[in-house]
């Protein structure tokens, strides 16, 4: 396989693993501005693994993901007690916060960027990237998928219903936060360098927007919608800021005529 | 008794919305509670479920205090209730409502995270499409819920809050909106309910559906019980009459 | 020494209090985050520097930059709250994300990623107040931002049109019913909003020099946390926010360097969602639904 290939072909399998980590969160109704965040804490503290530990990038690229997710957790306990605009806002400031303490870690770089040199080659990415999908589908097909989206629709009777609601919540969360460090540990493992410039609010609102682009409505949108990111340019060409600038039309373009993105649901289980 | 309210009070601000509240509900009863717009019915229900918490007094279910009990637990315990306002969950279809409530006969993060979506062959889905069907519901199981009539609603939540398997189920005018053939159907399905031994606590304004359905009354005012009598006696009691201001009320 | 850091603060605070009163007057009366606003801002500042190094002379610079500043707002207004009412309710918001990214990747095509030197128009005159200096055209923004917003507030108050967004902030299907004609005075909203947050870009560039593609996301968002300090919704807590946010900004910087800003800044905006929500000045906020 080409390394031009190869190289796309990563980008989209990362890229489908962050769809679904802002997907589970938006399921339960949350818009999880701090995605970037959690991409960069899995990024930093899996490379500095592999770096000062001498751990395999496998192995480090899970203690990357563990240590997404448990901040994720703990960050959810506040986090969840604001609702809607609040919750995004507050995600908002995680992110500029997290992003602003990185830059200062001068021991992973700070503003120069950090240099992972172990690396994680197209196959086991593939196959991180294969295994989140499944567990995703398989997670939609059991009782979460459906307790998780009656939560966003009622949470005051989702509750009545018996259903944990906070938990519910957090679960949502903490496996978003969890799902967006694996992508960023792979990501650093795979092309070598991160940099914290690149994980700003504005790296999240992409993420959220193919995310919406595929629809949220179904397992599958967010899939569609990290194919369409990646693919678009490669089929047109150009410079990346073009890619965006489409992009950003194909948005608002879809927004005011399909607003539910491009997949729409029956059921998320079908009969 | 299998629920039992004991002094219970409620003030939102400086308005005392529900006062001292106390009645029982004997197992296998049908009881109604009535009383004028504003007496602080829907209150009461949101006291019993958890909605809001209690100022002062109890509520025993099954014998045992759940006054600080958080709502989830209440209906993991058998306590399940409709809507006065229909609150199905818009964006999950009929069928996924129903099993929504399934959660609470058996909790924890195992049964979260059972499969009920693979094949025909699914314990929990079959059994939701069997509790739809018995209602006459099964065409619209696969619809989204917020698309569907009104009428259709009342009876998905019905069937939503016994997939519970409830001992207690409270019903917050189950009848208002109706028209005549939907409200005996209502009162048919009630009965066979009521029957297979569900405790029935009934808020109405429907008077003649109150009279047929349940044995006993409890008239509210301004939040205080007024009155407490059978079914059969409303119509004689003063208080209850001079409460709804004029006797065309309860004819 | 200090006096010279308050100074300082409040300069910077007026760019993002501008900032912050066109957040709220979205918040406040349609209950919508416009995120096109720090692209607005970028926008008016990079045409400044153009306007600025190809000779044009300041005023109309400063007009020219305003006014696109207004006119890419209503265009922003066309395609997210009008499309509201029929639609999901996250759709404003949502599309208000895509005209970010879509003015600020073709100011990068246009004129590339690099920080531009805006060069000064006129002699920089600066006078001494006691121990601290104080420049003129800084002095002038902060003047600018405190006219603006008074200036705002009669508006709110004593016109009719005022009253419409008032109405339309308590809610707006009595708004229409009562006849207020939601779309003749929406569109205001976004274009107060738009020529606020341009005036704002413009002054930026003018007063610290600099300008790129970029400065929507490192100056006008922290125009949301000045917003949210001071109350949602209402416009007197949008300038005691960015002048707060400015004086922490500035106090940030000094003790503990320019790399510590947004940890700070960011930090204030968390800590106020988590223990105030409704700001320093309480806002007129409906329910938060996005």
């Amino acid at each position: 396989m080409s390394g031009y290939l190869e190289s796309v072909l990563v980008l989209l399998a990362i890229n489908a693993i962050l769809a679904y980590a802002a997907f589970l969160p938006m399921v339960a109704g949350q818009l999880n501005l701090g995605v970037a965040a959690f991409v960069a804490i899995g990024a930093y503290s899996a490379g500095y693994c592999s770096n000062s530990f001498s751990v395999h990038p496998v192995p480090a690229a899970l203690a990357g993901t563990a240590v997404a997710g448990a901040i994720g957790w703990l960050v959810a306990f506040p986090i969840l007690r604001t609702r809607g605009i609040y919750l995004a806002l507050a995600t908002f400031a995680l992110n500029q916060m997290v992003q602003g303490t990185i830059l200062n870690l001068d021991v992973v770089g700070g503003a120069s960027g950090y240099p992972v040199p172990a690396h994680i080659g197209f196959a086991v990415v593939a196959a991180f990237s294969l295994a989140v999908i499944l567990l995703v589908f398989l997670a939609f097909r059991t009782r979460f998928g459906i307790s998780v989206t009656a939560v966003s629709d009622d949470e005051r009777v989702a509750d009545l219903m018996g259903l944990s609601v906070r938990g519910l919540q957090s679960a949502a969360f903490t496996a978003g936060a969890a799902l967006a460090g694996l992508a960023g540990a792979l990501y650093a493992h795979h092309f070598n360098y991160i940099e914290a410039q690149n994980y700003g609010v504005l790296f999240s609102i992409y993420i959220v927007l193919y995310v919406l682009l595929g629809g949220t409505q179904t397992v599958y949108g967010p899939l569609l919608g990290a194919a369409v990111f990646t693919l678009l340019p490669e089929l047109l060409r150009g410079s990346a800021a073009w890619r965006y600038v489409i992009f950003a039309c194909l948005i608002i373009a879809i927004m005011s005529l399909r607003p539910q993105g491009v997949i729409l649901k029956r059921a998320w289980f079908s009969k | 008794m299998v629920l039992e309210i004991r002094n219970l009070s409620k003030h939102f601000g400086g308005l005392k919305v529900v006062d001292d509240l106390s009645f029982g509900v004997a197992r296998g009863e049908r009881l109604a509670l009535i009383g004028p717009n504003g007496a602080g019915k829907t209150t009461v229900f949101n006291l019993i479920t958890g909605v809001y918490p209690a100022d002062s007094g109890s509520i025993l279910l099954e014998q045992s205090d759940i006054t600080g009990l958080p709502s989830r637990y209440r209906i993991r315990r058998g306590l399940a209730r409709t809507f006065q306002n229909i609150r199905l969950m818009a964006h999950l279809t009929v069928i996924e409502n129903v099993m929504i409530a399934q959660y609470a006969r058996a909790p924890g993060a195992t049964a979260m995270l059972q499969p009920v979506g693979f094949g025909r062959a699914n314990r929990w889905r079959a059994e939701a499409r069997a509790a739809l069907a018995e209602a006459g519901l099964d065409a619209y199981a696969d619809a989204a819920a917020g698309t569907l009539a009104y009428g259709i609603q009342k009876r998905v939540e019905l069937v939503r809050a016994l997939a519970a398997s409830p001992s207690v189920l409270l019903l917050d005018e189950p009848a208002a909106g109706l028209n005549p053939a939907e409200t005996e159907a209502l009162h048919q399905a009630l009965e066979a309910i009521a029957r297979r031994g569900v405790t029935l606590v009934v808020v109405e304004h429907d008077m003649q559906f109150v009279g047929r359905l349940c044995s006993r009354v409890v008239v509210l005012n301004f939040g205080c019980k007024i009155a407490e009598c059978a079914a059969g006696e409303i119509h004689a009691d003063a208080r209850v009459r001079e409460a709804y201001l004029g006797s065309e009320e309860l004819a | 020494m200090l006096e010279q850091q308050v100074v300082n603060g409040l300069m910077l605070g007026s760019v993002y209090a501008l900032v912050a009163v066109a957040f709220t007057l979205a918040i406040g009366v349609l209950n919508f985050l416009n995120f096109s606003i720090p692209g607005l801002f970028m926008v008016a500042g990079m045409l400044t520097w153009f306007f600025l190094k190809t000779g044009i002379p300041w005023p109309l610079a400063a007009v020219l930059a305003v006014a696109s500043g207004g006119l890419l707002s209503l265009l922003v207004e066309r395609f997210t709250y009008r499309l509201m009412s029929r639609s999901e309710h996250f759709v404003p918001l949502v599309t208000s994300m895509a005209f970010l990214i879509l003015f600020e990747n073709l100011v990068l095509i246009v004129w590339g990623s690099d920080l531009q030197r805006v060069p000064l128009p006129f002699e920089s005159v600066s006078f001494k107040l006691g121990p601290t200096v104080v420049a003129v055209p800084q002095l002038v923004g902060l003047a600018c931002a405190v006219l603006a917003v008074a200036f705002l507030d009669l508006l709110l108050k004593k016109t009719r049109i005022g009253r419409g967004l008032r109405t339309i902030a308590e809610d707006a299907e009595t708004a229409t019913m009562l006849g207020v004609g939601v779309g003749r005075v929406v569109p205001v909203v976004f274009l107060v909003g738009g020529l606020f947050t341009a005036l704002s870009g413009f002054l930026f560039a003018l007063n610290y020099q600099q300008a790129s593609p970029f400065m929507g996301e490192e100056v006008a968002l922290k125009g949301i946390a000045a917003m949210v300090v001071g109350g949602m919704g209402n416009i007197w807590g949008a300038i005691l926010g960015g002048l707060l946010i400015g004086v922490a900004e500035t106090f940030s910087i000094h003790w503990f360097g320019a790399r510590a800003v947004d940890i700070g800044v960011y930090g204030l905006l968390l800590a106020i969602l988590f223990v105030r929500p409704t700001g320093l000045l309480g806002g007129a906020m409906r329910q938060a639904r996005m």
